[in-house]
């Protein structure tokens, strides 16, 4: 027994030293290894010391805390004997929980609640309300703050009796003189909420509700269009409009423009719960003056809830009310709101059908294609796709190819670069004809950009096409334009020849490789300029791993890769001999393997 | 050795700061590099000519976007690498990472922001305080400034400088003869090379900046016409549409800094020298914010809290 003992006092000893070192590192080490020392403890002198201990660290740096409160949320009842001693975690918790810094507090909350979800009624009677009721009557605003977030966790668990002493405590909360636990109030309301049987939604929750709802404060009533989806979602749509009709129409007024915005943001999930009559009402008509809204974050929140909202209304509402709209927002004058339609406007299209895309929502999508922000014309392109799906590749490609060719020339890089991006996509779904006819000049002529990556983009571009197409088809259509190139006078035109070789050469066959490919390569490996020749034995090298596993393949590695790099090893340029001297390594360890 | 230092670039490239250690190594294999290069550094065409960065990282990495990566790409990066943007530390580590890396491939010269002096003032000095600890690595790097070259020529036709001329030079071999090993002094030729900016005026005038002189067009085309070169490019001044041909277009000034200070809202450049001496200059805008502000700064040293 008193060895055992002097073994175990050795754990605890250096915790409780480390937990008292100088430097932060070490007594946040020695938190996160706690489970280490609780097990090693045993249940009993975890519960009887090491939880003391930590209940009197609170004094500690606000880094330790929320470490020491984040531990005791990971499941560690089960080291102080599991869910029936459980309650006891909830000591240090508490003290944490009324601490000044609020990541501390938020953190010993969250671990209160997977605490709570252990424990028997009668420990959540016994420990949990006492803690609860404690927290509540706090003296100062921070322990009433997390008072507010933990009603909900433990409600379902409570005898009749005690759940409506929380309704009422919960009810004090939201009435208190400080906006912050008001505030705290409003952002748990819709959890709790939720737990609360139908007659006590009406009788206790809507009344909590409708005082923050009106709260002086907007920051508090901003919060409390969650609360309102919450309850709404409890309610009949026939109770939905005698309760909170009211109340969603102040909010959709509200004075101030942080309350519209959570509104428009919420708007769909709100509009989901309240029932058809409501946004058939009430609903199109707040939604259409939030659009409207003097405030462009309004209406780019709005915006965003296009598609979603239009699912819920008919097509005649939807052409009535919502398209008008959507057209004054693709003239908006913030950036903000037309990237954030651009990027949903889209989504229009699969409600509206073939005729009435074509109809509506066509010229709008060539109109914010030209738009001066390149997010816009970003984000049309991003979507295009689901417009396909609706009206069919050919009258995609007869009203918006023209705009796509336009913006392929477009003076910002990265612009070009998504709609390179598309290319691949694009041509799977219009077949080859029709690329070859309209789309390969301009995937060749990329080659040629002033810019670096969109050469690079380019040759990727080349690569995917060839892996639809095939490769008999790069034989006549890609292959010999990319080759052509090698005679430029400009080396940079010269240089892309060969980056653009080793780019597609995997989508190839060892026949092209073999032919034009090599004979190519092997000519400019005199090119005067150093970078082409190095780069050259770079490519050589790809070429030969991708290609030197086969026998065929092999023989022609040996026969032309393997001297043409010897050839550059004695290079008057030290990048050309290091590159070809790797190159040639490699290259031997792939024909010989 | 290749691959650490291949590890290092890599690393640079994703702006994040590599170790003490691995700087002091670095700029001891730069200085022995440095140090066989003449005051007048020779180079071949083609070269892409850059001007001042000034710590701005993202934006120089839109730069390679645009002309391509070293060492596919040839570089000439005519000073001013360091000071008032975030980044001076990555900048400046990645380019001599470079110049170690493939010493035919890229070449730096001296900017008068490449000066003990002047770093300690416009931040290149409290920026390596933060990020290592200590001015350890500061003082690396200004060791390199003193090895750098002052000028380089292209293919004997195209004069590459930061600031200008000195009216104590008239031919380039006189700035061969210079000891550049040391400290930017605050008079004299070296310290004009570095300092001075052309002005529409006949001759010489005095520089505001208090260090260097104004030379006009005709100094500028005589000094051109006896050293037989076609171009005198410089950096050191910002030019809002990235670049400004002057003097007929004997001189140019080449600005790298998109929306210099995060603030000027002006464009930048690069002049992309052929292997004929083609000149073809490449405007480009400053980096968007999604790139800019990908989280890669460490939190600074340890015992700096």
């Amino acid at each position: 027994m008193d060895i055992n003992n002097t073994d175990d006092i050795a754990p605890i000893a250096i915790l409780m030293d480390e937990l008292k070192a100088e430097d932060v590192q070490l007594r946040l080490n020695a938190v996160h290894r706690m489970n280490t020392i609780a097990l090693a403890l045993g249940p009993e002198r975890t519960r009887e010391e090491l939880v003391p201990f930590l209940h009197e660290s609170v004094e500690d740096e606000d880094e330790v805390l929320l470490a020491i409160g984040d531990e005791l949320g990971k499941g560690f009842e089960e080291y102080v004997g599991g869910p029936k001693y459980a309650h006891v975690l909830l000591g240090p918790l508490e003290v944490l929980s009324a601490v000044e810094e609020t990541l501390v507090r938020d953190k010993a909350t969250e671990s209160i609640t997977k605490v709570a979800e252990c424990l028997s009624q009668q420990q959540v009677e016994m420990y949990y309300i006492p803690l609860l009721t404690r927290l509540s009557r706090g003296e100062w605003f921070t322990s009433r703050t997390s008072a507010a977030a933990l009603y909900a966790p433990v409600y379902a668990k409570a005898s009749p009796q005690i759940k409506e002493e929380m309704r009422k405590g919960f009810a004090v909360l939201a009435s208190d003189d400080t906006p912050m636990v008001r505030r705290a109030a409003a952002k748990s309301l819709g959890k709790f909420a939720e737990t609360l049987a139908k007659e006590h939604i009406l009788s206790d929750a809507l009344p909590v509700y409708r005082k923050l709802a009106s709260d002086d404060q907007d920051s508090v009533r901003l919060l409390t269009v969650e609360d309102l989806i919450a309850i709404a979602k409890k309610l009949e749509p026939t109770e939905v409009k005698d309760q909170l009709l009211a109340q969603i129409r102040q909010s959709a007024s509200d004075k101030s423009w942080r309350v519209r915005f959570m509104i428009a943001n919420h708007f769909v999930p709100l509009a989901e719960v309240v029932g058809e009559y409501i946004v058939k009402e009430e609903m199109v008509n707040a939604f259409v003056q939030l659009l409207k809204d003097n405030e462009a974050e309004v209406r780019t929140a709005g915006a965003g809830q296009i598609p979603g909202f239009a699912k819920l209304i008919d097509r005649d509402t939807i052409l009535a009310k919502l398209v008008p709209c959507v057209r004054d927002l693709a003239h908006d004058t913030s950036q903000h709101v037309r990237a954030s339609l651009a990027n949903h406007i889209s989504g229009l299209a699969p409600l509206l059908g073939k005729d009435l895309t074509v109809e509506h929502l066509l010229p709008l999508f060539l109109h914010l294609l030209k738009d001066d922000f390149p997010d816009v014309r970003l984000n049309i392109i991003g979507k295009l796709e689901l417009v396909n799906t609706v009206i069919g590749i050919e009258r995609l490609s007869q009203t918006l190819l023209p705009a796509i060719v336009e913006l392929a020339e477009d003076k910002s890089w990265r612009v070009r670069e998504a709609i390179i991006d598309y290319i691949p996509l694009l041509a799977k779904q219009l077949g080859r004809p029709f690329v070859d006819e309209n789309l390969r000049n301009l995937c060749i002529a990329w080659l040629g950009d002033n810019v670096y990556s969109i050469r690079h983009a380019a040759a990727v571009n080349l690569k995917k096409l060839i892996e639809v197409f095939g490769v008999e088809w790069s034989r006549n259509n890609i292959v010999p334009q990319v080759l052509a190139m090698r005679s430029h006078p400009n080396y940079s035109f010269r240089m892309t020849t060969v980056m653009t070789i080793s780019t597609i050469a995997p989508s190839l066959d060892l026949e092209t490789i073999s032919g034009p490919v090599l004979e190519v390569l092997t000519a400019l490996i005199t090119d005067p300029i150093p970078n082409i020749r190095f780069n050259v034995a770079k490519s050589l090298e790809d070429l030969a791993t991708t290609y030197g596993t086969t026998p065929a393949g092999k023989t022609v590695a040996s026969e032309r890769i393997v001297p043409a790099l010897q050839g550059l090893l004695n290079d008057t340029d030290a990048d050309v001999r290091y590159y070809a001297g790797r190159a040639l390594e490699s290259t031997l360890r792939t024909i010989n393997a | 050795m290749p691959s650490d230092l291949d590890n290092q670039i890599a690393q640079l490239l994703r702006c994040e700061p590599i170790s003490e250690a691995q700087v002091k190594q670095l700029c001891l294999k730069a200085r022995e590099i440095l140090i066989e290069e003449g005051n007048v550094q020779v180079v071949d065409a083609p070269v892409t000519l850059c001007g001042d960065i000034h710590g701005q990282f993202w934006d120089m990495m839109e730069l390679f976007k645009l002309g391509g990566f070293c060492p596919d790409t040839n570089y000439l990066f005519m000073g001013d690498f360091v000071d008032r943007g975030y980044y001076s530390v990555e900048t400046f580590l990645l380019l001599l990472a470079y110049k170690v890396r493939y010493p035919d491939r890229i070449t730096l010269i001296r900017g008068n922001h490449e000066s003990r002096q002047i770093t300690q003032v416009y931040g290149f000095y409290d920026e390596c305080q933060r990020k290592y600890g200590s001015a350890n690595v500061w003082r690396y790097c200004c060791e390199v400034f003193d090895y750098l070259a002052l000028a380089a020529i292209v293919d004997g036709r195209v004069f590459c400088v930061h600031g200008g001329l000195s009216p104590n030079l008239s031919a380039i071999d006189q700035i061969r003869v210079i000891d550049r090993k040391q400290e930017v002094p605050h008079d004299g030729p070296m310290c004009d090379l570095l300092w001075s900016d052309p002005d529409d005026i006949q001759g010489w005038g005095l520089s505001p900046r208090g260090a260097g002189f104004l030379f006009g067009g005709d100094i500028t085309k005589s000094f051109a016409h006896n050293n037989a070169i076609d171009l005198i490019a410089r950096a050191h001044q910002l030019a809002m549409e990235g670049f400004k041909l002057m003097f007929d277009q004997s001189l140019v000034t080449v600005w790298s800094a998109p929306n210099y200070c995060y603030r000027c809202g002006n464009v930048a450049s690069i002049l992309e020298l052929d292997e004929h001496l083609g000149q073809e200059y490449k405007v480009f805008r400053h980096a968007p914010s999604d790139v800019r502000s990908v989280p890669a700064k460490r939190p600074p040293a340890e015992y700096f809290l």
